[in-house]
This record gives C-alpha cells, structure tokens and sequence, in this order.
C-alpha cells in the first residue's frame, strides 16, 4: 500500500529527456490507527473514569436514658424493616403486628404518600435493615431519603419481637 | 463490439481521518483517566444520587467484600502517624525495618497475630494469599483498635472515615464496622458509592433543577 515507487530500469526510452516522475508523498496510516487503538483499549482498561462519590452518614449516638431518647409522634412515623431477599416490611405508628409487604420499587410511593399526608415536623422515617438485608438495600433507601427530600431518618437495629415478626412472615411467605 | 472494461477502483482508503479520530480519543483518555488504585479486594458499591466526590487525602478507608470481609486501606499521609501509635498502644516490639514494610503495604486485612508476618511479604505476593479479613466479632473487634488509634494519631487533622461495601455485602458486617466507630465516638461517616442519576420528577430533581436556573 506504501505508495514509494521507485523507478525500474532507467535509461532512456524514448526521444527526448524523460521527465523525472514525482514520488507519492503519500504513507500508509493504517499501522498508526492499529497503535493508536491499541493504547486507547489499554487506557480504557487501566483506568477509572468515574470517581467514586460518597454520600453522608451520620448516625445517632447510643444512649441508654430514654429520656434522652428523640421523641417520635406516633401519628408521623413511618418504619421501614428491610428484610431478606429485597424485600421490605412497613408499618405506620407504633405497632409492628400491622406490617406490611413491598419492594423497592414501590417504597418511593409509600413514603411521598406517607409524606403528603403529614404534617413536615411529625414525620420521621424510622430504617431497620435486619441482619439478612445486604448494605446495597440499606444505601438504596438512604438514597430514597435524599431524594424524597426527607429531613428526619434513623438508622436503628429491629427489636427482637420486630425481628421474630420480620422471621415468620418470611417463613410463612416461604423466602429464602 | 469490445466489452465495457469496469474500471478498478483503487483499495486504498486514506487513513489520516481515522488516525486523527484514534489518537484524539487516546488523548482524551489519558487525559480524563486516573489508574486504578490498587485494591485489596474487589468491591462493588452499590449506587447512590450523592454527586460528592469521595475525599483522597487523609482517609481511613473500611472495605467489606461480598463475604464479609473487612478491610483496612490507608492513605501514605495518616499511614506513619496510625503505625506509631498502634505500636504504642500496643505494646508491640517492632524494628524499623517492620515501619517501612508497613508503610509499602497497601491494604490490612489479617487480625493483629498475623499482622507482622503479612507485611513482610512482598507486595506482589499479597493478593495472592487468603486473607481473613480483620477481625470484627463483638467479643473480638479488631477494627476498634485501628480506629483508636487513627484518632488518636490523626488529631488535628480532619480524617475522613470512609466505608466502602460490596453490592451483596450483609448489613450484618455494616452494622460491626459502624459499631467500631461508634464506640469511638465517631458519628459522621462517607459511604462510598457510584454516582447515579437523580430520578426525575422527584424533589431532588425539581431541586437540582431550580439550583442550576438560579446559577445561570
């Protein structure tokens, strides 16, 4: 494909002085793009486009006065269980035994609706991944708090009778 | 009657656009790209809308890997100083040779019993051997100790505690690590994530998009 060509033989063929012909200045590119696409496979694979971001956690200390404990009004929590297999159990106010089923997909539904219906000081969203949630479930609904726009959450562990409950619907739902 | 010759087009493309594209996009990338920082194990966090760039400097980086595992990476610049102070708090009997082996190594992930052997091995090798991981049980919790000292050592200075968990990690391994924290009175964590896209038609959207209204 290089385009050097050189004049074979030489002498004169016919009358008068034969013109000397102009070289290609033409190179083949084709092993440069082969180069240049073999470094960029390399760069691609060796290095980390998007940097990671971080999101805040803050958690509450622990402490053992309840009366030192954030007093939540019944009517204005919403408590998020996170269970096994992706699964979460909700209950509104204070009693567990009321709980209900859903996914991820439709929490963004129960929280802006819990959210609309209550006045902005009262709600607090109570988050208790269970021992079986896996960290991705509990980051995904502290996203849902950012997004939601939610200015009051905690991070607490079930209670054993939470966790009892939480254990038997799974049973009885048959989850692995 | 003489037969219409087809004319041979020539098979020559011309490469030069195809090579300027080529090296364009290699320019772009090495320019853009950052290496990949080595890394103990492979952690895949989950995602989040946060668009905070995870800080560099000064940062106490706790892994855990899809098992469970828990691992410790150090940036060079509290590296030193956490040394100092976990062999004082410690007790242990280390030469310098032992400092400068523990400032080569990139990531802990063994309990304190194995820790002298492990960074004698060189670097190479390390990622070839099975770690168990530090120790985080509640009657045995490792990790409270090298936040202790990261504390200590680190006065003055702004650490950034980081965690950093694997996409099918157990909230079970998550729970311990911020257990250690807490009872080192340390209540204000980055979790580190992938960047995603907010959503639209939420109120961090219609946020977002008000902010960016306003900055015009």
């Amino acid at each position: 494909m290089a385009e050097m060509e050189v004049k074979s033989g030489g002498g004169h063929k016919g009358p008068g002085v034969k013109k000397g012909k102009k070289l290609s200045t033409r190179v083949d590119l084709t092993p440069m793009v082969d180069l240049g696409f073999l470094l960029i496979t390399f760069f691609i694979f060796t290095t980390t486009l998007a940097e990671p971001t971080a999101m805040n956690l803050a958690m509450p200390k622990d402490t053992k006065d309840p009366n030192l404990e954030n007093k939540v009004k019944e009517s204005g929590s919403l408590t998020l269980m996170l269970g096994k297999g992706n699964v979460v159990y909700y209950y509104y106010g204070n009693d567990p035994t009321k709980m209900q089923t859903t996914g991820y997909k439709d929490l963004r539904k129960i929280i802006l609706d819990k959210k609309k219906s209550t006045p902005v000081d009262d709600l607090f969203i109570i988050i208790k991944p269970d021992k079986d949630a896996t960290y991705k479930n509990a980051v995904d609904v502290l996203d849902e708090m950012t997004i939601n726009d939610i200015g009051r959450y905690a991070m607490v562990d079930p209670t054993p009778d939470e966790y009892k409950l939480i254990q038997q619907t799974e049973k009885a739902g048959g989850v692995q | 009657m003489g037969r219409a010759k087809i004319k041979r087009g020539s098979t020559n493309v011309d490469m030069t656009a195809m090579c300027d594209v080529a090296f364009l996009l290699l320019s772009f990338f090495i320019l853009t790209g950052q290496f990949k920082p080595s890394e103990a194990v492979e952690v895949n966090p989950p995602s989040s809308v946060s668009n905070k760039h995870a800080p560099q400097k000064d940062a106490f980086l706790v892994s855990i890997d899809k098992d469970d595992r828990v691992f410790l990476n150090l940036t060079d610049d509290i590296k030193g100083d956490i040394w100092d102070e976990l062999v004082k708090e410690k007790n242990l009997n280390v030469s310098a040779q032992d400092r400068k082996d523990f400032m080569g190594t990139d990531f802990i992930g063994v309990p304190f019993s194995q820790l002298l052997q492990f960074i004698k091995i060189p670097s190479e090798q390390k990622k070839n051997i099975k770690m168990p991981g530090i120790p985080i049980d509640s009657t045995n919790n490792e990790l409270e100790a090298w936040i202790s000292a990261a504390s200590t050592a680190g006065q003055g200075k702004k650490l950034n505690f980081l965690i950093k968990g694997d996409n099918s990690s157990k909230y079970f391994a998550f729970g311990r690590v911020i257990d250690a924290f807490k009872k080192n009175d340390i209540f204000k964590y980055n979790l580190v994530t992938n960047a995603e896209d907010v959503p639209p038609g939420t109120v961090l959207y219609e946020e977002n998009l008000k902010a960016q209204h306003g900055g015009k």
